[in-house]
């Protein structure tokens, strides 16, 4: 049964990667049908210019992801294994920036970094005269940070219910052996974490090969140039599809290359078996004074990766126009009209109503597909299931547009084209990896040994899935859920082509100012927007007693 | 080859005509030349012309357009735009209902040519400026003449131009005295302005790489447009691949000149009181802004229809209350090139039918080999 449930979801993952792949093939400039042939791959690979766009895409998606899921590790440690003070405020802080989308951070991080207009900037010249510009939000150092913080809130979320299951005989084991806690952690409580760490950080990575934003906002002033711009130049310069996917099949390959890095890595999953068939309580580790500076990293973190950009961003709402000296003089030139053309859009309310009821509908059925696929792997005996490792992570390397022509192709002559399930079943594939990456990564540390006893007396499948792996799982559920919510609830790039005319979708809407480059409006959207989900989290987790992880 | 009819010319000659005329005449001037007389005359003739045939138009299409029923647009304009327009429409012809999607060029194109392909009759009008001639090279769009093309800066014969994309060249005044602003476009390649210039990327089809072959058709002078070229490569500044995000830097201060910026931004900046302005002696480049009918559009007349009304007065009213330029030249609006740029002015049209069917090829052959 899970291996026909695993199946379907497969089937709908592939169907549309397969009809793209097929078209790279068969696909010249739309419009024009040009026969079999493999045009778009000689082109691809005759590239001169590939090499040095890989190199900097690597450098950026790798600088990322390793910045992102190593703080990521870092706050999830803090949260589940240290006496840091405050503890349900430091709960609550590293959870607050998923909420804010990456295009946000961009628009609010160049505001603070440019060179000459920049923030921070002109503070250095205003108040310790310091001239010459310190901060370049436009080079690879300004990228690497930007789209590093985005990267944080997955790592902490695919890691923090690894360390709030870990059973602590084995730290203590290393305590009675005569280990140090910093040597404890480094040696058994952060290998024990690699899965989950790789999981995140593949996952990141590879949302990082495909990211088009930073490197549009920030790279090209700084002429770094990366490979998936060659993807959207096919699309946007000569509307042809098949060569993007051509030029997609390149990051195809790289995905299946860190996966077989991150298969090997992981290949003796019963090594990081954490949650086994002993009763324990989690351990949460006295690290002394230590605890302030714990305190400090979480606290600077939501500094850098909420505060600080938003409050940027509600200053932009409010000002008549964005300059230093503007900015400076803000709340005396304070204004609201931005907000007044954001509540206004035609598309508000319908837009936002839409996009709720499907991104919750969206986040339930990935997540229970995604846990079905990842116990398929690894908790059945069916021959062959290795495959869904690659299928279920194969959405992250095709750029949306590309992967949504396919969910168009699919669609297109049925009932379902122009509707609402069409969108939902784009949203589906498109996060289905973040679901399948999160269970897996956590199904790991599960010892087989409490399914194995649920076997041994002659519990069938949906016993051993509904009462033992669920239910330990739940942690690891519930920050799911909430990562395909909130990324569902702001999706623009495969929701694009797959609402149809007079129906309205949220953030196709809202986000168009982003898009648009209108940045004072964009700005006030997005105020409204995170206030939304700010209230919607903070009721969720207090008056409902909701749990995201913790 | 270009299809479009540039009809701006010969009225520009005539203003030029009529400017100087007015300038010789200068103590009376109460009393109208016989230039003017004749513009004005030929002018309100061609604008009753227009409303005459639109009003035929109109009667003709409305009781076909009433039985097909919809209107379904994609567009590349803001929603809120869109709404102020289809709702306009929609009042101004009961029993219609207009519906739209919008999305980017890209997303435009791929959508109309993947419908177009799989044999979907499910849109009616493309109303963009990138998206219709790449549609329309692919086959995709039925050929559709304007009965009211005499009031038209741009006339395309299988397109309805509605609105033009105007490029200006913007400044922050902050940053930049009027006196010390290039002269013209080209003087922005002047080695003075180097570090200052925002510069739109040359090499993705936007704002700039249109200017290049609008500057290109104009000039018809190779070494002229190389060493145009090359003097902005000389400049070393950074290129930017969105066009309002570079705006804004400008706004900022990160840089003095936008090269270039899209006038309704530059105004709709200017009204909130932004220190950016633009120069008015700097002829603006045009783009047309058309509305393309689908070969397999399940509402042609009402398509044909909203076509002809974005070009009468009042649907050109409709486009002028959003803050978009409109494409008539017997229109007055704050946004109309004469209002804006003054009544001698010649704009530099993009009409090279190479480039706007397929700016890769275009950009690859024209700009790459000089840019590298």
């Amino acid at each position: 049964m899970p291996l026909v449930g695993s199946a379907i979801a497969g089937a709908a993952i592939i169907t549309p990667v397969l009809v793209v792949l097929w078209r790279s093939f068969t696909t010249g400039r739309l419009g024009f049908n040009v026969g079999l042939n493999i045009a778009n791959y000689v082109r691809v690979f005759g590239d001169k210019d590939i090499m040095a766009m890989l190199g900097n895409s690597v450098a950026y998606a790798g600088g990322s992801a390793l910045l992102g899921t190593g703080v990521g590790a870092l706050l999830a440690w803090i949260v589940a294994r240290t006496n840091t003070p405050g503890k349900t405020l430091v709960e609550l802080l590293p959870l607050y920036p998923i909420l804010m989308p990456p295009i946000m951070k961009n628009i609010a991080w160049i505001l603070l970094l440019a060179p000459r207009s920049g923030i921070l900037n002109g503070m250095m010249q205003q108040f310790f005269g310091i001239e010459t510009p310190i901060f370049n939000a436009f080079s690879m150092t300004g990228m690497i940070w930007v789209f590093g913080l985005a990267c944080v809130p997955l790592g902490y979320l695919f890691l923090l219910p690894v360390f709030l299951s870990f059973d602590p005989s084995l730290e203590e084991s290393a305590y009675i052996a005569g280990s140090k806690p910093v040597n404890t952690m480094l040696k058994i409580t952060f290998p024990l974490a690699v899965p989950a760490f790789l999981s995140a950080f593949v996952l990141n990575f590879l949302r990082g090969l495909r990211s088009f934003e930073t490197p549009v906002l920030q790279g090209t002033p700084a002429n770094i140039k990366v490979f998936v711009s060659r993807v959207y130049d096919s699309m946007a310069l000569e509307f042809n599809t098949g060569l993007a996917t051509a030029y997609s099949v390149v990051l195809v390959a790289l995905s299946v290359i860190t996966l077989y890095f991150y298969v090997r890595a992981t290949r003796f999953s019963d090594r990081y078996a954490t949650i086994t068939g002993k009763g324990y309580r989690v351990k949460v580790i006295d690290i002394g004074p230590w605890k302030y500076l714990t305190f400090f990293l979480v606290f600077i973190y939501f500094l850098v990766g909420i505060a600080i950009p938003f409050i940027v961003l509600i200053v932009v709402s409010m000002i008549p126009y964005f300059d230093y000296d503007t900015f400076m003089k803000f709340p005396t030139n304070a204004v609201l009209t931005n907000y007044y053309t954001v509540m206004r859009h035609p598309s508000f309310v319908t837009g936002l109503y839409n996009s709720l009821v499907l991104s919750v509908s969206i986040a339930l059925v990935t997540v229970l597909a995604g846990i079905v696929m990842a116990f398929t792997i690894y908790r059945t005996r069916a021959s062959g299931t290795r495959i869904f490792e690659f299928i279920g992570t194969l959405p992250l390397a095709f750029p949306p547009l590309v992967l949504s022509v396919g969910l168009v192709i699919i669609f297109l002559g049925t009932p379902l084209y122009n509707s609402l399930w069409a969108l939902g079943i784009g949203l589906f594939v498109a996060y289905f990896p973040y679901a399948f990456r999160n269970a897996s990564g956590s199904i790991v540390n599960i010892h087989k040994e409490l399914d194995e006893a649920a076997w041994v007396h002659g519990a069938r499948w949906r016993h051993v899935f509904f009462k033992i792996t669920l239910p330990i799982l739940k942690p690891s559920v519930g920050g799911a859920l909430f990562y395909i919510f909130i990324e569902a609830i702001r999706n623009v790039d495969v929701a694009v082509l797959l609402t149809s005319p007079g129906r309205e979708y949220g953030p196709v809407t809202l986000f168009e100012y982003f898009r648009v480059g209108q940045w004072a409006e964009a700005a006030a959207g997005g105020v409204v927007y995170l206030v939304i989900l700010i209230a919607a989290v903070s009721i969720a987790k207090f008056a409902f007693k909701m749990k995201f992880s913790l | 080859m270009a299809t479009f009819l540039i009809a701006a010319a010969a009225p520009a000659a005539e203003k030029a005509a009529t400017k100087d005329a007015a300038k010789d005449q200068k103590p009376a001037a109460k009393a109208p030349s016989k230039e003017q007389v004749r513009k004005e005359t030929s002018s309100a003739s061609a604008t009753a012309a227009a409303a005459k045939a639109f009003e035929k138009v109109s009667a003709e299409l409305y009781p076909k357009a009433k039985q097909e029923g919809n209107l379904i647009v994609y567009s590349v304009w803001d929603v809120e735009h869109l709404k102020v327009i289809t709702d306009a429409f929609m009042k101004r012809y009961p029993g219609i209902k207009a519906t739209y999607w919008q999305g980017r060029n890209p997303e435009i194109v791929t959508r109309a040519l993947t419908e177009f392909q799989g044999g979907q009759a499910s849109w009616d009008v493309v109303l963009s400026d990138n998206a219709p001639p790449v549609i329309r090279a692919a086959g995709a769009i039925m050929n559709y003449d304007t009965v009211q093309r005499d009031v038209l800066y741009l006339h395309d014969p299988t397109m309805p131009t509605v609105s033009l994309q105007v490029q200006a060249l913007a400044y922050n005044t902050k940053k930049m005295k009027p006196a010390d602003l290039p002269k013209s476009w080209e003087d922005v390649a002047n080695p003075k302005y180097k570090g200052i210039v925002a510069l739109d990327d040359p090499l993705r089809a936007g704002p700039l790489s249109s200017m290049l072959s609008g500057l290109k058709t104009q000039w018809n002078d190779d070494n002229r447009y190389s060493n145009f070229v090359k003097g902005l490569k000389a400049l070393n500044v950074p290129v930017h691949q969105s066009t309002s995000a570079m705006f804004r830097l400008v706004i900022s201060g990160e840089y003095s000149i936008c090269m270039p910026a899209l006038l309704h931004d530059v105004f709709e900046e200017i009204h909130k009181g932004t220190p950016v302005n633009y120069n008015k002696a700097v002829p603006p480049v045009v783009f047309p802004r058309q509305a393309g009918i689908y070969v397999k559009a399940p509402d042609p007349n009402a398509a044909k229809l909203f076509a002809e009304w974005l070009i009468s007065e009042e649907g050109q009213k409709a486009i002028d209350s959003v803050g978009r330029e409109t494409s008539r030249n017997d229109f007055k609006s704050h946004t109309s090139i004469e209002a804006a740029f003054g009544k001698n002015t010649k704009p530099i049209p993009v009409t090279d039918r190479n480039f706007l069917e397929d700016p890769k090829k275009w950009l690859d052959t024209n700009v790459k080999p000089i840019w590298g």
